[in-house]
């Protein structure tokens, strides 16, 4: 008798386990402008939130996202809801239908389309009109592919500056997160922006970009914290080990307590940051900044337990957890991560100033 | 007052010292010289979790060419005949370098000395020889839909046949089942009251007829374990491990060589080693140099757990408790390293992104963080044998 070396054929089908997070990401990702359209504003579809009219309160929208992420919603939701759209109406452009996105580029190069003829000032400063000329990258814009405008902040020769873009315009390289949501590289050589696309912002409306955009980022994390907390709380009701559902164990009822308590320190944050948003000033970014670090701070302990109580059924695509799971762990670096916005944060923050900040918010 | 003289309390668990054998020095060098003949050859990637997701038969092949794929087997059974201690050297430095070593770890780590110990002479005979050259390659059936941590709750049935049994059931879990050449299976043969009696273990043929294997993909897409159906597959006599009924102390009498390994402190090192590489571009920071360092003395402080649980395993003891307390410090060590990495360096976790570059090597060891403290039995179970060990003690 010889044990059977692997040069004998084998009747499974050989499947070398190499990573295929690409390929499968992108087959479910890969939907164009009309899916995610459907999926934002069809309320028959089983994903489906009703994306709130466009008046809604900061804090209906962080609701709206919230229940987003819950859900794991396929399309830019809080991208179109919580960014773009109050951006485009803050800089005065007609608010397009459909699925927007955003990309926040300090780097752009940018000149005016049609320069001065008498430049006052440095050569180029100025323009005939306001239409411009834009070279760079966008880096990993969430579900570029599937938009039908990128609400672009930027800086031009005069100052920052808001215009639209339609992805089209790009060279598109597509890119993924962990979770396999669309986050694709736009590459701009001197494309043309018509000046009726364009609009000068102050730099406060610059500073609400970045606070928005990681707001919606906390927003939807509270939502996949939320779906962990479900999705586990469930489990552990249901599956029996040695004669007993997994919630009656000690050392399950404790790390699950854990688990219930951090999403509700992040949801609280994310509430806390709604009316600020909607005032703005200092209040706003040190009220944005502690959820965003919260939520991206807590992100790491809410998987690990949802995991870790889901046993080995939740590490496969058998099991919708990861569904939570691997857009926390995207979500928390995007649009800065808690590092980022925990130096930002406390860079604002001198003696005098600690009580009185944090008791700014009710 | 005089001061008392103090001698010091002992630890309820006691971990011997440990010092590697003087042949273990020589053969670390030996194995740093093969792995980086390997490098050259594009083989040894530096990839985390390489003992459950580096799959290569022939890096298996090559290395047991080397003697180091079953070296803890006597040599008439084609072992190298060298004791734990200097196993635990070979393994270490595969893991550190991040080497496929999936294709041949479980016939090495349990089958091999498994089947040693509790296999026939025929069985001996026919299956060492063929693990210690990297050409017989097993996976492990214990667990199943309902029997998670309650493993006794088996429900995969073995029935009595005229040369034989006949096995029914379904396994969940089987790593590598889609690959391998065999099984070590615990199934039911009787029915009792208790039910840790009644178990047994089978060395199950995976191309045997009736063995049905169903992919399950993990949530990054891989395809590393499997439901291994078992639709009434013969399995002769001559393959019943150990004595019938006698499955739940096989199967547990064996867990200190599963539990604490480097494999349960290493797993995500080579993402420590990447992090390490991306500082040297710049000059680290003071705070970056702290974590980096309290991260080091974690590695070094169970490492030296683990293999003092070596050293008690090289002496014939049975260190259960020592080994179930290495595996939770080491796997929660796994996971932390992870965490405190991208926050050294934060760098969003790019699946996406070039192969082997850091961004890419966090997606990979982040993806398969959830596994580190599940595998082998987790972390809740394993503190209440802890805990239940010094109510003995
Ligand atoms: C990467 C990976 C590879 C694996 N490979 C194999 C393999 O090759 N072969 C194989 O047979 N199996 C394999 N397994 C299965 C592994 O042995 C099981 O996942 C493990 O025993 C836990 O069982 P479960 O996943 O069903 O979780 P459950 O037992 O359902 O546990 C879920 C949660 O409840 C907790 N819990 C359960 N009971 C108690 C209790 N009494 N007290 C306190 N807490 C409790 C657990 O600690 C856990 O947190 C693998 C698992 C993983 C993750």
């Amino acid at each position: 008798m010889e044990p059977r070396t692997e040069t004998q054929t084998n009747t499974h089908t050989i499947d070398t386990g190499a990573p295929v997070i690409s390929a499968d990401a992108y087959d479910t990702a890969a939907f164009h402008a009309a899916d995610a359209i459907a999926v934002v504003t069809n309320t028959t579809a089983p994903d489906a939130v009703a994306l709130p009219s466009e008046d809604a309160s900061t804090a209906e929208l962080l609701t709206a996202v919230q229940e987003a992420g819950h859900r794991a919603v396929p399309a830019p939701f809080a991208e179109t809801a919580l960014v773009a759209r109050p951006l485009l109406r803050r800089a005065g452009l007609p608010v397009p239908e459909g699925p927007l996105s955003y990309a926040i580029a300090p780097d752009l190069t940018i000149r005016y389309a049609r320069p001065a003829a008498s430049a006052v000032g440095s050569a180029g400063c100025l323009g005939e009109d306001d239409s411009l000329l834009v070279t760079g990258a966008l880096h990993r814009v969430p579900w570029a592919r599937a938009v039908t405008e990128v609400v672009v902040l930027a800086t031009a020769p005069s100052g920052p500056v808001l215009f639209t873009l339609p992805p089209g315009r790009a060279v598109l390289t597509p890119g993924g997160n962990l979770a396999g949501e669309p986050r694709d590289d736009l590459h701009l050589a001197a494309v043309e922006i018509p000046a009726s696309q364009v609009r000068r912002i102050t730099p406060e409306v610059l500073e609400e970009a970045g606070l928005r955009a990681a707001l919606a980022r906390s927003a939807l994390i509270a939502g996949a914290a939320e779906r962990c907390v479900d999705l586990t709380v469930a489990h552990t009701g249901a599956r029996t080990q040695f004669g007993r559902p997994l919630s009656r164990f000690q050392a399950v009822k404790q790390e699950e307590a854990r688990l219930i308590e951090e999403a509700a320190l992040v949801r609280a944050a994310v509430g806390a940051a709604a009316a600020p948003l909607d005032t703005g000033g200092p209040v706003a970014h040190g009220a944005v900044a502690a959820a965003k670090t919260q939520a991206s701070a807590s992100a790491a302990e809410i998987a690990r337990i949802a995991h870790q109580l889901h046993g080995a059924i939740g590490i496969t695509r058998l099991n919708p957890l990861h569904l939570a799971t691997t857009r926390l762990w995207s979500w928390r670096d995007e649009d800065g991560d808690e590092t980022y916005w925990a130096r930002r944060l406390a860079r604002s923050l001198t003696a005098t100033t600690l009580w009185p900040s944090l008791a700014a918010t009710p | 007052m005089s001061p008392s003289v103090l001698s010091p309390t002992p630890s309820p668990i006691a971990f011997p010292d440990v010092a590697l054998p003087e042949s273990a020095r020589g053969l670390r060098h030996e194995v740093r010289a093969f792995l980086e003949e390997e490098r050259a050859l594009g083989t040894v990637l530096g990839r985390p979790d390489s003992w459950l997701a580096g799959w290569d038969p022939g890096f298996s092949r090559r290395l047991a060419e080397r003697g180091w794929v079953g070296m803890a087997l006597p040599v008439e059974y084609g072992g190298a005949g060298r004791g734990f201690l200097d196993r635990y050297v070979v393994i270490e430095e595969l893991l550190a370098a991040g080497a496929p070593v999936s294709a041949h770890w479980v016939s090495d780590r349990q089958a091999g000395p498994s089947i040693l110990r509790h296999g026939t002479e025929e069985q001996r005979r026919f299956f060492l020889p063929g693990i210690a050259a990297g050409q017989c390659f097993f996976s492990i059936g214990m667990s199943e839909k309902g029997s998670g941590s309650d493993l006794a709750s088996v429900a995969t049935r073995a029935e009595r046949t005229a040369d034989g049994w006949r096995l029914t059931g379904t396994k969940m879990w089987t790593g590598g089942a889609h690959v391998n050449d065999y099984a070590i299976v615990l199934a039911r043969t009787d029915d009792t009251d208790d039910k840790h009696a009644g178990l047994s273990q089978f060395l199950v043929d995976l191309r045997a007829p009736g063995v049905r294997i169903e992919p399950i993909r993990l949530m990054s897409g891989e395809h590393r374990f499997n439901a291994c159906h078992f639709e009434g597959v013969d399995v002769p006599d001559g393959m019943v491990l150990g004595r019938r009924g006698d499955g739940w102390q096989q199967v547990t009498g064996e867990l200190a060589f599963e539990r604490s390994g480097p494999e349960r402190y290493l797993s995500t090192f080579p993402l420590l080693v990447s992090l390490l590489r991306e500082l040297e571009r710049g000059s680290a920071t003071a705070a970056q140099l702290t974590e980096v360092g309290i991260l080091t003395a974690r590695l070094h402080s169970v490492r030296r757990l683990s293999l003092a649980v070596a050293a008690s395993l090289d002496a014939g003891a049975s260190p259960d408790i020592q080994a179930a307390l290495v595996k939770d410090l080491g796997t929660r060590l796994e996971g932390t390293l992870v965490d405190t990495v991208r926050g050294i360096l934060p760098t969003p976790a790019d699946p996406h992104a070039t192969p082997g570059s850091h961004p890419e090597l966090l997606a990979f060891a982040l993806l398969h963080s959830p596994g580190y403290t599940l595998r082998g039995g987790t972390n809740e179970i394993l503190r209440g044998i802890i805990t239940r060990g010094l109510e003995q003690h």
